[in-house]
């Protein structure tokens, strides 16, 4: 098996006044892990079932290997599906759940074993074989989902948000066993999920959605490090990154610059930002969450709320005076209206930070040095 | 200890007399009573009741009557319960189809069911009478003959068979058409992606998913094909010459049109017997191959 690849092209859903998805193009690349992100309701299940085929999109099309399959049925795009309710069938045994789908295509009985064989070894699940899926746990249940989906020897993997049953332990544990196999098939893979850190720590690439459009299609640690939009900014991240308007950093830039500014909302990672007894921004801490290996501090400066990550062992405690200083290149600039990453912005308060006065500057430049 | 679960007991029982008065009274002491009649002769003026043993059995083995009644219902049951229960499933696959005017259709299919079967009996009538009926216009303008359908031995008792089955079909459907409405859609779903047809799918999965419906359904049917008769009072009477008689309108005739209340218990005592070895066999033999979920 060797992955084939996916691409949807100016693809729209609507259910009367109702758009899942508006004019979406994304690229599912060859034996690569896609995960397709977005928050309840954005049309990631919509979209997968576009490429499913179980959906036909109002407008757009769907190419598979670089061959529109717009108008195909499911089952010939070379295609294998786990349903986020695993979709067994009741009143079969786990071995026939598994091979359904080579008994329709006629297989002997011969290869239909040996494929069973093969992926109850895989899986684990040699000796539930004979057990109806009543009688098998959640996770159980997802790896004969799985098993499926293996033994149909298709070139291309679509998972409806598989793990949002299980618990938190097993979650963990099948998000490593997916991702181990999907890299041991080869095949290439489009993963749904609600949960940033299951995109963020199994994809080779993140497709956010939001509201029918996508955000941005990025790899994970490019999405981290400069979101493209305000939104991918806030729901990537645990916790996301904070956001504020430019007064917070008032006494570090002239009034003009300040000026400029106005229709920009700026961001920073709750990492990037440091109690520093000379740093430019100065607020009380607002309330402290201990996590253990770090604390998360809230702070309040002015009207603005900033979050920052410092060491477990802190001694800081609410109510507390604060100052925080924090890196120019670690800041994110957002147009305000739009929500699009603004990168010249970005260079141009770099060198307003630098070129200020010693006293502000100082912060900065510890930041800097460090 | 001891005290509190003989109160327990106590308290059980009670709770459990009322209903157990009623369905003693009304159901378990009347079927004793049948059968105890049916070993008795039936009192007639002055001569009272007295007991014969197995006189009212040996004068049913030598009815014709009864024999043709049982024939009849035999036949009767033979087309009635496969043919509306293959038919109401087929009404709930399609009605359950995503298609224009779905609640339309349902409710139409639905209809039968709602009418009272005397009701019924009166529209049939009128669809089989000969000549003006509905099916007589029919046929006439594809220059066939008239056809007495309820009047002739021949066709009396399939006319009675095909009321019945409409009358049934609806009311199965709806039994079906909930059953298929719990099978998540993720499940053809499923199917679809794996290349199964609509046929492969509805034999693999849906139908074996809907047996425990089949079951109920089949059970009810068979009682059915023993217990609807109404209509052959208002269409047939059992006529012609017993043609499509079936043994519940026999077992009326005896106990109301000719008073012998003995011989009607004795019949009686025998259709019981055969819906409960009916039933019983049905469920040893289905319960097996249902899925349960
Ligand atoms: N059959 C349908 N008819 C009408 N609207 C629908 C239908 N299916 C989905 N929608 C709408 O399309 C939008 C996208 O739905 P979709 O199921 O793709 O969301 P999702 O991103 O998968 O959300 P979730 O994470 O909750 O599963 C939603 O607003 C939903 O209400
Ligand atoms: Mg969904």
């Amino acid at each position: 098996m060797s992955g084939g690849s996916v691409s949807l092209k100016g693809v729209t859903k609507s259910w009367g006044v109702n758009t899942a998805l508006n004019n979406v193009s994304l690229d599912v690349p060859a034996g690569q892990f896609t995960a397709l992100l977005g928050p309840s309701g954005c049309g990631k299940s919509t979209a997968l079932r576009i490429v499913s085929g179980l959906d036909d999109p109002t407008s757009g099309q769907v190419f598979i290997d670089g061959e529109d399959v717009t108008d195909a049925a499911p089952a010939a795009r070379d295609i294998a599906m786990v349903f986020q309710s695993y979709a067994l069938f009741p009143h079969l045994s786990v071995a026939e759940n598994i091979v359904f789908g080579l008994r329709v295509r006629g297989l002997s009985r011969n290869e239909r074993d040996q494929k069973l064989a093969s992926a109850a070894e895989l899986l684990g699940l040699r000796r539930l074989l004979d057990r109806k899926p009543s009688q098998l746990s959640g996770g159980q249940q997802q790896r004969v989902a799985l098993g499926r989906a293996i033994v149909a020897d298709k070139s291309i993997f679509l998972m409806d948000e598989p793990l949002s049953n299980l618990d938190a332990k097993l979650r963990a544990e099948m998000r490593e066993e997916i991702r181990d196999l999907q890299r041991r098939l080869g095949v290439t893979m489009l993963y749904v999920t609600h949960d940033q850190v299951e995109a963020v720590t199994m994809a080779d690439q993140v497709v956010l959605m939001n509201h029918g459009q996508i955000e941005q299609m990025a790899s994970p640690r490019v999405m981290y490090e400069a979101p493209a939009t305000l939104f991918a900014a806030k729901f990537i991240g645990t916790p996301p990154m904070v956001t504020f308007s430019i007064k917070l950093l008032a006494s570090a830039l002239t009034s003009e610059f300040l000026q400029k500014c106005q229709n920009f909302t700026f961001g920073i990672r709750p990492e990037a930002l440091v109690p520093d007894d000379n740093g430019a921004i100065a607020g009380q801490v607002a309330h402290i969450e201990y996590l253990g290996a770090d604390t998360m501090v809230e702070c309040k400066v002015g009207e603005e709320t900033l979050l920052c990550r410092v060491s477990g062992k802190t001694r800081l405690a609410s109510g507390m005076e604060i100052r925080l200083a924090l890196n120019a290149n670690d800041l994110h600039v957002f147009e305000t209206a739009s929500g699009r990453r603004e990168d010249t912005m970005l260079k141009e308060i770099e060198m307003a930070l630098s070129s200020q006065t010693a006293g502000s500057v100082s912060a900065f430049q510890t930041q800097t040095q460090r | 200890m001891r005290n509190s679960a003989r109160y327990q007991w106590i308290y059980a029982w009670m709770l459990l007399s009322p209903a157990m008065i009623f369905l003693i009274t009304f159901t378990h002491y009347p079927a004793v009573q049948t059968v105890v009649s049916s070993f008795f002769s039936t009192a007639r003026g002055r001569r009272k009741s007295i007991f014969i043993g197995w006189d009212n059995y040996t004068t049913l083995m030598a009815d014709e009557v009864f024999w043709k009644v049982l024939v009849n219902n035999f036949w009767y049951a033979v087309w009635t319960i496969p043919l509306s229960i293959i038919l109401s499933l087929a009404m709930a696959l399609w009605v359950n189809e995503k298609l224009r005017g779905r609640g339309f259709l349902r409710m139409a299919y639905f209809t039968p069911t709602v009418l009272p079967l005397i009701a019924v009996a009166n529209i049939w009538l009128f669809f089989y009478t000969p000549g003006f009926g509905l099916i007589d216009q029919i046929r006439g303008l594809l220059s066939y003959p008239e056809q007495n359908w309820m009047g002739s031995p021949d066709t009396a008792l399939y006319s009675m068979i095909a009321v019945a089955i409409w009358k049934e079909a609806g009311f199965f459907m709806i039994f079906y058409l909930a059953a298929l409405q719990t099978i998540p859609p993720s499940l053809r779903e499923a199917a679809a992606i794996e290349g199964a047809g609509k046929f492969y799918y509805f034999r693999r999965v849906a139908f074996p998913l809907l047996m425990p419906t089949t079951l109920f359904v089949s059970v009810n049917a068979v009682i059915n094909s023993f217990r609807l008769v109404d209509h052959i009072f208002v269409m047939t009477e059992g006529g012609p010459n017993n043609a499509s008689s079936l043994l519940l309108f026999y077992i009326y005739e005896v106990a109301f049109d000719y008073w012998d209340t003995a011989y009607a218990a004795t019949l009686t005592v025998i259709m019981l017997t055969i819906l409960t070895t009916v039933a019983i066999g049905q469920f040893f033999f289905l319960d097996k191959k249902v899925h349960y979920k």
